[in-house]
């Protein structure tokens, strides 16, 4: 089921990539909906290291490449512990969490700063990062807001690693706004099926899917029946035809 | 066992269990498990509200009632949808004279043997979180103390969602609700890994799982995420014993 909130988001998505075919509407999106200063999108690789996909603004491209430097800061919890940061007032907490990051944060034009994690399940893509130039939490709306954009970028780095894209983000992430679980079964047998990690039997099961021209779920319902698998010796798909389908 | 006594017995094991760092998706199952124990229903499980509103599955007592509950939210319809909408229990609906208010629910739940359903809300400060949902597959209303119980238990299950957070705010009420539903992904992802790799279902694989974070007092989540990242190989799991006699 699609809220009306997804709705606002693809709008938001689609209406950016009509202005700017070329750039990554993300992080944009993510500012705007959550009414917020700004945004960034950082992607965590095996060893941990981040790099940065996105930003909207200035001040969020010298708060992500502060971050990324000195190796702390809300994307980097968030991404490492899986749980949402929030630092309301980067004044008053200056000294606790972030010795080198906080200072300079605040001088960057940062007075409150937040953290999301992008996962599915126990695959980590990275983190969304937020801040603003005023002090104070976040409301209900906008940490909501929040974590939905996570889960909406989280789908949308597996759909770009994946090189599952036609058109425009948005087009393709409408329709799939929640996985089926048999998506994560799919991932864990084709996982071990390939003697790969999950993340990437995850991307290997969404670039076939676009490739078959075929729904995600579909085709994670056809491995899970054991129609569909995943051959390592010659790295190919295998269709096991005569079962019949469900 | 009396029912009071068993109901007293499972409160009594909930609240042991909600102590240190307990696993929510494990408390959850053995919730839904033990409604089916205490109260007159034949199958229970507990669906959340994401932090963006959409309802998802995150425990249950059967494949059956698994299977119906992801249905609900791919048809948008059902007890569990209209009670978390709503906020409002549903209590006693009796699917036979169902006038078309879930027309596709209702066929498949009838075919799954079930004849009546009940769907109490998770509430917390004045928002529906999630819904305990629990179906019957003999006739006849369900007693005033059995929906007085089953209101407790949905209580029980919204206080675990909580965990050790005694204030609440905005941000952490979606961090529980979020970490939860990932959690739940996480025991997909493992079972998906156990199924191929142990050649069997996903309930045996599920079961494997249980019993590995039993024996180990490990929670259930912990032990999915060590198979999905590779430290603990599916086939060093721990196999499930018989199941208990029903007392």
């Amino acid at each position: 089921m699609t809220t009306d909130r997804l709705v606002d988001i693809f709008a938001l998505m689609a209406q950016h990539e009509r202005e700017d075919p070329h750039g990554v509407s993300l992080c944009a999106v993510a500012a705007e909906i959550t009414k917020l200063s700004g945004a960034g999108i950082a992607l965590t690789s095996s060893d941990e290291q981040a790099s940065r996909l996105c930003t909207s603004n200035r001040i969020a491209g010298d708060l992500m490449n502060l971050e990324i430097t000195v190796g702390e800061g809300p994307g980097t919890d968030a991404s490492k512990t899986g749980q949402a940061v929030d630092e309301q007032n980067l004044l008053v907490t200056e000294s606790a969490r972030w010795v080198i990051y906080a200072p300079r944060a605040l001088a960057a034009g940062a007075r409150a700063v937040f953290g999301f994690p992008i996962r599915i399940g126990a695959v980590r893509f990275g983190s969304l990062s937020l801040f603003r130039d005023q002090p104070g939490p976040l409301s209900e709306p906008q940490a909501s807001d929040a974590y939905l954009m996570a889960s909406v970028i989280g789908r949308a780095i597996l759909a770009m690693q994946a090189g599952a894209l036609r058109g425009g983000l948005a087009g393709e992430l409408e329709g799939t706004s929640n996985f089926d679980f048999s998506v994560h079964q799919a991932a864990g047998m084709v996982a071990v099926q390939g003697s790969m990690t999950v993340k990437d039997a995850l991307v290997m099961l969404r670039a076939h899917a676009f490739a078959i021209n075929k729904d995600l779920t579909m085709l994670a319902i056809s491995v899970v029946a054991r129609r569909t698998h995943f051959d390592q010796e010659d790295g190919n798909w295998v269709d096991v035809l005569s079962a019949p389908d469900q | 066992m009396a029912r009071e006594s068993l109901l007293i017995a499972t409160l009594v094991e909930l609240a042991d269990n909600l102590v240190d760092n307990y696993d929510v998706i494990d408390v959850l199952t053995v919730l839904s498990d033990r409604c089916v124990e205490t109260i007159d229903v034949d199958a229970a499980g507990v669906m959340l509200g994401s932090p963006a509103g959409e309802l998802q599955f995150v425990a249950s007592s059967s494949e059956s009632m698994r299977v119906l509950e992801l249905f609900q939210i791919q048809a948008d319809e059902g007890p569990c949808v209209d009670c978390f909408r709503s906020g409002e229990a549903i209590v006693n609906y009796n699917l036979r004279e169902d006038d078309n208010r879930w027309p596709n629910f209702t066929p498949r739940a009838l075919a799954q043997g079930f004849l009546s359903v009940h769907s109490l809300p998770m509430r917390l400060r004045g928002r529906a979180i999630g819904a305990l949902n629990l179906f019957r597959t003999h006739q006849g209303p369900m007693g005033v103390d059995d929906v007085a119980a089953a209101q407790g238990l949905a209580d029980v299950a919204t206080i675990a969602i909580l965990q050790h957070q005694s204030s609440l705010n905005a941000t952490a009420l979606n961090d529980q609700l979020s970490n939860a539903l990932n959690s739940r992904i996480i025991i997909e992802q493992a079972k998906g890994m156990i199924s191929q790799a142990t050649v069997g279902d996903m309930d045996q694989a599920f079961g494997r799982l249980r019993a590995h974070a039993r024996n180990h007092n490990e929670g259930l989540t912990g032990v999915a995420t060590r198979v999905v990242e590779g430290e603990l190989l599916p086939n060093d799991l721990d196999h499930p014993l018989p199941p208990r006699p029903k007392k």
